[in-house]
């Protein structure tokens, strides 16, 4: 008889993880005081996080946090360590408070709550209006509330501007990206385009979500502005040639060009008031109103 | 005169199909308004969208379809082997593999002249590999299995190369280099491709009395006064540039060159030179009707045109490979 040697299951592997983590309350006790140690698992937390932390506070970012094309703080990121959201370099870490977003690592983040780490999710928003209440969560769990305020008052000021100055008849505009896909109805970008004055053609055809937008589609529809991302990464795709397709250069009376910063759709973040704000100053440029035109 | 009516009915089959492509797009073009768009010309949506989207699309199914059928007629008839056919002896992926390679790794920025000549030499090296193998007197089965590790190998590598890239989307590419698409393609993919699959379409052709005088063996071909080693290098040469040109543009789409020939050959006089035009007119006719049928399928989000040939193909080749183990036995 061949003898076994009783493999160590994964449940007995858990309560050998989980008999180590009971070193964790002793890091919650800290959580009534500000959290020194942040860790946060997901792009979007990141955005926040970077934008209110103290110095100090954050013990890592996602890695994505670091890539200028999606992360808009970028800048701060690459001064602090990374992590790739997994449970394993969270226990190492063993931090005070991990944010993460309610879409990502599902599995990770119940496997942390089981460690007695405290987890705090933020759910994915696709809203303009609900980007200062993110804000406003976030400067209460670093326990930096004035910074917060000010941030997300800042932001509210801007957007209510913006939606004052809308007027007359809007612009078209779509969103063309990698192998011709667009955001159309219930997307941020769709929020961001509204809130700029413009209407939005992939919606108004019908697209839910994210989705394909025929090529043909585009030259039919002939939209007054096509946003193309200059984000072509580092390396090359064939998926970015689509829309940069010579047929798009032949309509005449659209303009074409990457009229939104790098990375501030990619996340609702504070950052993202960048691209209303991109998008209000290309508005009154082509479609101006009579009050903006009076004042040239 | 029954190869000149074959000929003639397959190439007007062809030529009504590639009118038929033109016609269907998600832009609901009329067909009178689709064609005065294509003649007329100017800024009209129908005129960029006839010029621009649909011409191109369906002058590289036509140009793809042909080189396609051509090189499966010419390995066929080469090998003799009824098995043969780029993507199966795995060509096709090596080529794919080449241009992914070349490309991804912005060598070349995101020059389109990468795609081509990474892919000719991915081509290349599989056709030789190839011959070499089947020179030293290997079956059919021989072949076949080197093509299967072949396809496997360089599907890996493709796959491993596009998730290496420092790019995220690249790896969404994946299924275009294994199962290939016709979307979305423009005039300078024309271009590329065009002058490539030419030459190698005349290279081919030269070729067409060393395989007549082949299927008689290999001594009785070389009494006939055929230079045998000048006759794979043209074939070599011919299949390399057709296929590597058509990957380079379409990615890797299977099964065209094994289906055409075979259905074909009934029809001529089992010349392997017979067999070549019709073959490649058929091809043409085959690939530019599974590009209509994976429009209307699927409209807006469309299927990859190598997915539809492949559940074309497989079956077919499968259905062969019944027969010849009943031959067989």
């Amino acid at each position: 008889m061949v003898r076994r040697r009783k493999p160590i299951s994964f449940f007995s592997g858990l309560a050998i993880i989980a008999g180590a983590a009971l070193a964790a309350p002793v890091f919650s006790d800290l959580a009534e005081a500000q959290p020194q140690r942040v860790m946060s698992l997901n792009l979007c937390t990141d955005q926040l996080a970077l934008a209110l932390a103290a110095p100090s506070q954050l013990a890592s970012v996602s890695f994505l946090a670091r890539e200028p094309v999606m992360s808009p703080e970028h800048e701060k990121a690459k001064a602090l360590p990374i992590n790739h959201g997994r449970a394993e370099e969270v226990f190492l870490a063993s931090p005070d408070l991990v944010v993460t977003g309610t879409f990502s690592l599902h599995n990770t983040t119940q496997l942390l709550k089981k460690l007695g780490f405290r987890v705090e999710e933020f759910g994915f928003n696709q809203q303009l209006e609900a980007i200062p209440a993110d804000i406003r969560r976030m400067g209460e769990l670093l326990e930096r509330q004035e910074e917060a305020e000010r941030l997300a008052a800042a932001f509210e000021d801007e957007l209510s501007s913006a939606r004052q100055q809308l007027c007359g008849p809007a612009p078209t505009m779509l969103i063309y990206d990698q192998n011709g896909v667009s955001p159309g109805a219930g997307t941020l970008a769709h929020s961001v385009m509204e809130a700029a004055g413009f209407r939005n053609l992939a919606a108004e055809q019908g697209l839910n979500g994210v989705g394909p937008f025929p090529l043909e589609a585009v030259i039919e529809s002939r939209p007054d502005v096509i946003v193309t991302s200059s984000a072509t990464g580092n390396a090359p795709t064939l998926g970015e040639m689509v829309p940069r397709h010579p047929a798009l250069k032949t309509l005449p009376d659209t303009l074409i060009g990457d009229f939104i910063p790098d990375g501030t759709l990619s996340c609702a973040s504070p950052a993202t008031i960048l691209a209303v704000r991109a998008l209000v100053e290309l508005r009154r440029r082509i479609a101006p109103c009579r009050r903006e035109r009076e004042a040239q | 005169m029954t190869a000149l009516r074959l000929n003639i009915s397959l190439l007007v089959l062809m030529l009504l199909l590639f009118i038929l492509s033109l016609g269907v797009g998600p832009a609901e073009l009329g067909f009178r308004e689709s064609f005065h768009g294509l003649f007329a010309g100017g800024g009209e949506a129908a005129a960029i969208i006839m010029r621009k989207i649909r011409l191109p699309r369906a002058l590289l199914g036509l140009m793809i379809g042909f080189t396609l059928g051509l090189s499966g007629a010419v390995l066929q008839g080469f090998l003799r082997n009824p098995l043969a056919e780029p993507g199966i002896i795995g060509v096709s992926s090596t080529a794919a593999f080449g241009a992914v390679l070349v490309f991804y790794s912005g060598l070349a920025g995101s020059a389109l002249y990468a795609l081509p000549a990474g892919a000719l030499m991915g081509a290349l090296i599989a056709v030789i590999a190839l011959l070499a193998l089947s020179a030293r007197g290997g079956s059919t089965l021989t072949l076949i299995l080197a093509g299967v590790a072949l396809s496997s190998l360089s599907g890996a590598l493709t796959s491993l190369v596009l998730n290496l890239s420092p790019n995220p989307f690249a790896a969404y590419e994946i299924i275009f280099w294994l199962l290939g698409a016709l979307k979305d393609r423009s005039m300078d993919h024309v271009w590329i491709a065009a002058p490539l699959m030419v030459i190698g379409g005349l290279l081919i052709a030269a070729s067409a009395r060393a395989i007549d005088a082949l299927s008689l063996g290999e001594e009785a071909a070389a009494s006939m006064g055929i230079h045998m080693p000048r006759a794979r290098l043209l074939i070599v040469a011919g299949v390399a540039l057709g296929v590597g040109a058509a990957t380079a543009v379409a990615g890797t789409i299977g099964f065209i060159g094994l289906v055409v020939p075979h259905l074909i050959r009934p029809l001529t006089n089992r010349m392997p030179s017979a067999l070549l035009l019709p073959s490649a007119l058929g091809g043409a006719a085959l690939l530019l009707a599974s590009d209509v049928a994976v429009r209307v399928i699927l409209p807006a989000g469309e299927l990859n045109v190598g997915v539809l040939t492949a559940l074309i193909g497989a079956p077919f080749f499968l259905w062969l490979v019944a027969r010849a183990r009943r031959e067989m036995l």
